[in-house]
């Protein structure tokens, strides 16, 4: 099984995420799945969309746990405050994440109210992006290898300054 | 579970480097970190105690020119080994394409390997996968330390899983020694497995033979 999206899910998804962005005075939204890959994002520009999505999945999966340790089904969302920046981590279902991060002339209240909305349209693309399910679109032909020498060019010598 | 993005041409799959607690998981992401060039790797973050024993997980993006016309994403993670961390392990597991279990070759080390293997099956299973489904290679590490098992006893312990013999490579991992032979490895596995199921073809020199 895999998660496969067309350009079409990826502007649907840039509309919503932009509206949030624009609605909750946000400055990046991303949507990862919680393996930590990087679905879509926007405003991601000075910050590693990436690294983001491995750290804030394995901060929600953890905190996931702790509510089941506590005897809550799950925490629905997970925020980090910091003195500049914040953090907003949601679920959309049980396999893709919300990720935004706000600045604190943003309002929390306002960034939470506006991510439901957002996770709604998101909940309604990922049902349809499942049910259509892995198979290639009709206009792409299949994926062809190339020679594994090629993979990850040839390594760089540690020991040269 | 893999991603394919046909708007940025990007496919994502996921690779975890476990095994039992300082048996050289941490090394192999640094060597790689260290030797691959600048336009192919991220930042190598560590999620370490102060004593540098992974906590929650390392993790690497690597970028491959893999397969035609799409930018091929590894996400390369670390599990911490010590026992009390299975949970973590669990999470860090979900959704992986591919393992390469790092045995610790010394003798010492055999009880910790072999807790260390079932429990990897163990979580396969809770995720609803499995070793006979999932790609993995075995790497028998820390080969240049004078008290280890010899290769062809760890072959016999560790692959001969239902008479099916898995990919596996000797390695000395601060010296680099089958660090990149296992990557190459295991990226071979999954991406031979990713583009059989989206009804891809592999051609007969790029196709990998289990041993």
């Amino acid at each position: 099984m895999a998660f496969v999206l067309v350009p079409k899910d990826v502007q649907r998804m840039h509309i919503v995420l932009n509206q949030l962005l624009l609605r909750a005075d946000a400055q990046g939204c991303m949507v990862c799945d919680f393996s930590g890959h990087v679905l879509t994002e926007v405003g991601f520009d000075c910050h590693d969309p990436m690294l983001i999505s491995a750290l804030g999945a394995g901060v929600f999966a953890a905190s996931r746990e702790l509510a089941r340790l506590l005897g809550e089904n799950e925490f629905s969302s997970v925020i980090h405050q910091g003195e500049k920046r914040s953090l907003f981590i949601c679920a959309v279902n049980n396999d893709i994440l919300l990720v935004t991060v706000f600045s604190n002339s943003a309002s929390v209240g306002l960034v939470k109210l506006y991510a439901r909305p957002a996770v709604a349209e998101l909940r309604a693309l990922f049902a349809g992006i499942q049910e259509r399910g892995d198979s290639r679109p009709s206009n792409e032909q299949s994926f062809v290898l190339n020679d594994p020498k090629e993979w990850f060019g040839s390594p760089v010598d540690a020991s040269a300054p | 579970m893999s991603f394919i993005n046909y708007a940025t041409r990007e496919i994502q799959l996921k690779i975890v480097y476990y095994g039992c607690g300082l048996c050289g998981k941490t090394t192999n992401l640094q060597v790689i970190h260290q030797t691959i060039r600048d336009e192919a790797k991220g930042s190598l973050t560590s999620l370490a105690t102060s004593q540098d024993r992974t906590l929650f997980f390392d993790f690497m993006p690597l970028t491959a020119e893999a397969v035609r016309g799409f930018k091929t994403r590894f996400q390369m993670y670390t599990v911490p080994g010590q026992v009390m961390y299975n949970m973590t392990r669990r999470l860090v597991l979900r959704g992986a394409d591919g393992v390469v279990f790092v045995v610790d070759s010394q003798w010492d080390k055999m009880q910790q390997n072999l807790e260390s293997f079932a429990n990897l099956e163990e979580n396969l299973r809770l995720q609803g996968d499995s070793l006979d489904k999932i790609p993995y290679i075995l790497q028998y590490n820390k080969r240049d330390l004078p008290a280890v098992a010899p290769a062809k006893y760890l072959e016999f312990v560790f692959n001969n899983r239902g008479g099916v013999r898995r990919p596996s490579v000797s390695a000395v991992a601060p010296r680099g020694e089958g660090v990149f032979e296992s990557l190459n490895l295991v990226a071979r596995l999954v991406l031979n497995r990713f583009v059989k199921q989206h009804g891809g073809k592999e051609n007969a020199d790029q196709q990998f033979q289990l041993a």
